[in-house]
């Protein structure tokens, strides 16, 4: 009866430390958030402006990607159209083994994990590096993100340095000289060492890498930008040092023009991670001299979801996770409980889009609370269309059976007042049953909670009787 | 490809069912600090992690650069005073990124760059590429980034308002960057580090005209 994610959310809670532990470190962020909210007096104005943007981009999207190619065209950019996942990865293949790349370092982009670009490249000999140190992480672990903004914080520092001290080939070189540049660990797994062991061994990389891949958080279309943000400067790294920079871009990160790019600047990283700005947000307009720059436009379904009525508003999403940060279920049940690759509220949905048979089992991660709705920098509406999912579970044959039959139950008593009647009247029956009967795993009112005491007296009685003629 | 460019191009514009307008940008009031100057100066030495230096009328910028990193052994950058007064004097190994390779670079100690733009709400300063290789700006260890007063902004509507109407960025060189600090995460389980991939350190240094 009960859907995967909730199957592994409960397995979640077997640990209630580490769920403890996941919750405060999420809500912390969102707490960061909001402090950054209250900030700025024109907050709600912001993210009234930034909706207003995304739909007017979305539904001019053509005219904006037209206007972006030409731009960049202009620029000396190498400017490639994907219709979806494979076509993407042979357009990126073909780039890296015309240039004879055996080794490509990348920043983090949530759309390379979309299309399983880095396995289907491993799968062709080259040898790609993640950068973002928790992607790096996740990587060397052999694990998937559990967040699309910080994929690594589940993982704990013991894991962290056991998992450097066993694959970093040099990791002992490294450590000694820590103490050179004036480190003193407090302790092995210390991760001020561990991130300073990282950087080197990413130096190294950064500088073996015939290729820098970076995603783009924002493509401008009149000027040709591809503009991305982060706060370590791998990306930059990555673009600096190797000679050709492939830039992966999923259609819909197209805004208008530097105006625009002021209001989504200043949402990201506050809504983000409740920081001010990333430390870099980087204007990449052509390559670098005697470099080449390719951009990769990726539809892989957006176009289609465009034409979804109910669903078309999930494009204004720019991926700043702060719904993930606020959502109760995903907070105290974790990346790894959900299905799709992107979790929360919003990989609810872009989950349902890609795929609505094999993705349904995450519709039931939402409480409606709706506080998602409410910290979204574009005001995409999460909980509506999550509730708009679940009214389709049934034609898709996904409706939850004891869930269904009590609603024909409901609905059969709802539409006849007299056994509706007759069944409230008989309902404090119930209270009676022995408790061990009661409170049993058969019973599904009783799961998770002690089961309901049933009033001596119906609200419906009460109210005809007592409360009706009081005005 | 250009087939799939047009499938692309009609599925959006056969997808879309209603169209809608651009908002006014101009009825935003975006905050705005009663001394910007010291906003940013605030910012940067509290939030965005980096040190601050005023540099008086007449002071030279190798003092400063000193000053910031009294341990220093070597130094990258173009700017016409250092590449003057070079580095024999200050006993420092020196290089400029317009003709050092990114190996070269990777290696050196401070790289000295120029801001064109400080922004007081969020301590960014807008970082146009100036030098053949834009290295300077990430792989040196630390980082001097020099700074007008007049050139500080309330926000970064501002900001982006003036790159788009000047004329001066993005003509030789097709890069330019806002940084707001030393390179850092808080990948590992929440702590905050500073040192990640690029600059382990920034100073700001700031000047009259």
């Amino acid at each position: 009866m009960s859907t995967l994610h909730a199957k592994a959310a409960e397995a979640y809670q077997l640990k209630p430390e580490v769920v403890e532990r996941h919750d405060k470190t999420f809500f912390g962020v969102r707490e960061k958030r909001d402090r950054m909210a209250h900030a700025l007096p024109e907050w709600e104005d912001l993210r009234e402006a930034a909706n207003q943007i995304k739909k007017h981009t979305v539904t001019h999207l053509a005219d904006y990607l037209e206007q972006f190619e030409q731009a960049a065209t202009s620029n000396g950019v190498h400017v490639h159209w994907a219709k979806d996942a494979d076509d993407y990865n042979r357009i990126v293949l073909d780039i890296l083994q015309q240039h004879g790349v055996k080794k490509v370092v990348k920043s983090k982009s949530m759309l390379t994990e979309e299309c399983h670009l880095n396995q289907n490249l491993e799968q062709h000999g080259i040898d790609v590096v993640e950068t973002d140190l928790g992607e790096r992480i996740l990587q060397m672990m052999k694990l998937a993100p559990s967040h699309i903004v910080m994929p690594a914080l589940h993982v704990h520092r013991e894991e962290i340095g056991d998992t450097f001290r066993r694959l970093i080939p040099d990791f002992d070189e490294i450590a000694k000289t820590y103490v050179a540049v004036g480190g003193s660990p407090a302790d092995k797994n210390d991760p001020t060492f561990l991130t300073y062991v990282a950087r080197m061994h990413l130096r190294q990389q950064f500088m073996e890498a015939d290729c820098g891949m970076t995603g783009a958080n924002f493509g401008i279309a009149e000027t040709g930008d591809v503009v991305v943000c982060t706060n370590e400067g791998n990306a930059d790294m990555s673009t600096s040092i190797p000679k050709l920079h492939i830039v992966s871009m999923g259609i819909e990160k197209i805004i208008p023009n530097y105006r625009a790019m002021g209001v989504f600047q200043r949402l990201l990283a506050r809504c983000g991670t409740g920081q001010e700005t990333t430390v870099y947000t980087s204007h990449f307009r052509g390559p670098r001299p005697g470099g080449e720059m390719h951009v990769v436009l990726v539809d892989n379904g957006r176009s289609s979801i465009l034409g979804n009525e109910e669903h078309w508003q999930t494009l204004k999403c720019m991926r700043c996770g702060a719904c993930m940060n606020t959502c109760p279920v995903y907070r105290r049940s974790a990346g790894y409980s959900y299905t799709y690759f992107i979790p929360g509220p919003i990989g609810i949905n872009l989950g349902m889009l890609r795929n609505p048979v094999q993705y349904s089992d995450n519709v039931s991660a939402c409480s409606l609370c709706c506080s998602c709705d409410n910290v979204c920098p574009v005001k995409v509406d999460l909980s509506t269309q999550v509730y708009r999912w679940r009214q389709q579970l049934d034609s898709l044959g996904k409706a939850d059976k004891m869930k269904k039959a009590m609603s024909q139950g409901m609905g059969f008593l709802f539409g006849m007042p007299a056994a509706y009647k007759a069944a409230l009247w008989m309902s404090p029956i119930v209270n009676w049953l022995p408790g061990m009967l009661l409170n049993s795993v058969l019973n599904p009112w009783a799961y998770g909670h002690r089961m309901m005491h049933f009033p001596k007296r119906s609200f419906h009685e009460i109210w005809s009787k007592e409360l009706k003629h009081q005005r | 490809m250009s087939n799939t460019r047009e499938n692309v191009l009609s599925a959006l514009r056969r997808n879309v069912r209603e169209q809608y307008d651009m908002p006014d940008l101009d009825k935003l009031q975006p905050i705005t600090f009663a001394d910007p100057v010291a906003e940013f100066i605030t910012k940067t030495t509290t939030t965005a992690g980096a040190k601050l230096l005023e540099m008086q009328p007449g002071e030279d910028i190798i003092n400063k650069v000193r000053e910031a990193y009294p341990d220093a052994t070597s130094v990258a950058s173009n700017l016409p005073g250092l590449i003057a007064a070079n580095a024999p004097a200050l006993s420092m190994h020196f290089v400029n990124p317009d003709t050092a390779t990114v190996e070269e670079l990777e290696r050196i100690d401070v790289g000295v760059i120029e801001g064109k733009i400080g922004v007081a709400e969020n301590a960014c300063i807008w970082v146009p590429q100036q030098m053949k290789e834009k290295a300077v700006c990430f792989a040196s260890q630390r980082l001097v980034i020099v700074l007008r007063r007049s050139d500080i902004v309330h926000n970064m509507h501002e900001a982006y308002d003036r790159i788009a109407a000047s004329a001066d960025y993005f003509q030789q060189y097709k890069f330019g960057t806002f940084i707001s600090g030393p390179s850092k995460t808080a990948d590992i389980e929440s702590a905050l580090v500073y040192g990640a991939q690029a600059a382990r350190a920034v100073t700001v240094v700031l000047f009259d005209s």
